[in-house]
């Protein structure tokens, strides 16, 4: 019989969605800007800088729902690890994605509506949440707006260093995507995970 | 028909200036600084009338001051430009030297082609294809965009801010002033509003500060300097990816006096850009893309083995069970 489990509520389920498709929509877009080739154009150039645009302040918007929406609910608890065992949880969680999963074992830390997510996934979630995507975001917002980024630094546009910032911002969020869609698979079916993601509903 | 006459006309006048002065005014060495101090003095009395200083405190009684104040010329932007150590009385010759000028002064005013005779052949056939030709060959000449007074070469201006406020503060005085715009234009010919024409351009104001108008507006097959085929908007570059990549044309145009210069600066693509500008798409550094690709790629492969393991694993567990 398969029990299942209310873990998450609607808002967050929009939230998450709606940052997907945002992200999804940078990437792809962010890309064929940075790599732009007359020859090769993945998306137009100005069609993609106007998509990047929109999409971009769409994510910034989604970011304070994020934020507003995790104060008001008491939902920003899920994402801060609790002690006492946190290292020796992050190194049991280590040990199941290196070998336990691969030999069938169960999920050490599986999802609960008190604790939502594992340590490693709270870590991830927190760091990328509160420090590369608010990075990712306000650096965005000054190359939509360049009049706020210093005029020259060391002999070179103002602008250099807010773009290598963003680059590298983007890069690491898009790294978090590739592994965060894959361990998506990992629930007791491929798609229990994908699922919940949809229903709010957690089935084992 | 008469303006076709006419420019053959300039056309076979500018021949024979360059057959029978070989070596033009344009390529005589600089005055010395005797003839330098001799030419600010001349120099100097003209300005005595015709500067700020003169307008306010007219020298002479009886000035069309009105008059006057359309024909100031200010010192330092004089003395800076190409012109700048010239007297005055090289182009403004007879019937200027006393005053009141002479009412027909004018017309023995100095052509351009009288010193650029060369450079006048390559850009008279590059402005006749040109839509100003098209438009308004009748009143169009090189002084309705170049003032002798002011103009100075990007080649000598060498900073991209200086060269992009000059040469688009040319093309703007006319096109984003329907006044101006209208004393030149065709009868009935609306001056189209700059902003909504370049709408589909993103951050357009900025890039006007940052590029020229020509270079979308003038096409790039003269390599001795840029073409004065002048293009509307059908013929003009649209595809951002010319200057936004990295074989960018901006080297070939705004920058392509500075191009020479190091080309590698922290390993960046087009880095002589960057000193002015951060362009997407032009201005990258191919090993931090190639660290990011390669991180990125590394990722895939991981979660991909790590799946495939996955899968295999489960699969065997199953066979096993089954037996």
């Amino acid at each position: 019989m398969t029990n299942r489990v209310y873990i998450l509520h609607l808002w967050v389920r929009l939230w998450h969605w709606g940052n997907a498709l945002a992200i999804i929509a940078l990437s792809i877009t962010g890309i064929s800007l940075h790599f732009s080739d007359p020859n090769l154009p993945l998306v137009e150039f100005s069609l993609a800088a106007r998509i990047h645009n929109v999409a971009g302040v769409i994510l910034a918007g989604l970011w304070v729902v994020f934020v507003t929406g995790n104060i008001v609910t008491g939902n920003w608890w899920q994402y801060i690890p609790k002690p006492p065992g946190i290292i020796k949880r992050c190194l049991t969680q280590m040990k199941y994605y290196g070998s336990g999963i691969f030999k069938g074992e169960p999920e050490p830390y599986p999802p609960t509506p008190e604790v939502n997510f594992n340590v490693l996934q709270a870590l991830t979630y927190w760091s990328i949440m509160y420090m590369v995507l608010p990075v990712v975001i306000l650096t965005g917002l000054v190359f939509l707006y360049p009049q706020f980024a210093p005029d020259k630094l060391f002999g070179l546009d103002g602008l250099l260093p807010i773009a290598m910032v963003h680059y590298i911002g983007a890069a690491v969020i898009l790294l978090f995507m590739v592994s965060h869609i894959y361990l998506g698979t990992v629930g007791p079916k491929v798609s229990s995970l994908f699922k919940m993601m949809i229903t709010g509903w957690y089935e084992h | 028909m008469f303006s076709t006459i006419n420019r053959k006309l300039r056309g076979a006048v500018a021949l024979l200036a360059l057959m029978a002065a070989p070596l033009a005014f344009a390529d005589e060495p600089p005055p010395s600084p005797e003839e330098l101090v001799k030419i600010q003095a001349a120099n100097g009395k003209c300005l005595a009338c015709h500067s700020e200083a003169g307008l306010k405190k007219p020298p002479k009684e009886g000035l069309d001051l009105k008059k006057l104040r359309s024909h100031l010329v200010h010192l330092d932007t004089y003395t800076e430009s190409d012109h700048g150590q010239m007297a005055c009385t090289k182009c403004h010759g007879d019937g200027y030297d006393e005053h009141p000028h002479e009412a027909d002064a004018k017309d023995s005013l100095s052509e351009c082609q009288d010193c650029h005779a060369r450079k006048a052949m390559r850009i008279e056939r590059q402005f006749d294809k040109s839509v100003h030709a098209e438009n308004l060959s009748e009143t169009f000449t090189c002084v309705t965009c170049h003032d002798a007074h002011t103009m100075t070469l990007a080649a000598k201006l060498r900073d991209p801010h200086k060269i992009v406020a000059q040469d688009n503060k040319i093309c703007l005085d006319c096109h984003d002033s329907d006044l101006a715009f209208a004393k030149m234009a065709p009868d009935k010919k609306k001056r189209p509003p700059i902003d909504d024409i370049h709408d589909w351009l993103p951050n357009t104001r900025l890039h006007w500060k940052a590029v020229r108008c020509i270079e979308c507006h003038t096409p790039t097959e003269d390599k001795l300097s840029l073409s004065h085929e002048i293009q509307n908007k059908d013929k003009a570059e649209k595809k951002c990816a010319t200057c936004h990549s990295a074989n960018s044309s901006l080297n070939a145009r705004l920058y392509r006096h500075l191009a020479t210069e190091e080309q590698n600066k922290y390993g960046f693509l087009n880095s002589v850009i960057l000193s002015n500008s951060y362009v997407v798409g032009a201005t990258r550094n191919p090993t931090l893309d190639m660290i990011l690709i390669g991180l990125f790629v590394a990722t895939l492969a991981g979660v991909i083995g790590h799946g495939l393991v996955r899968a295999i694993m489960t699969r065997l567990r199953r066979r096993k069970n089954h037996d």
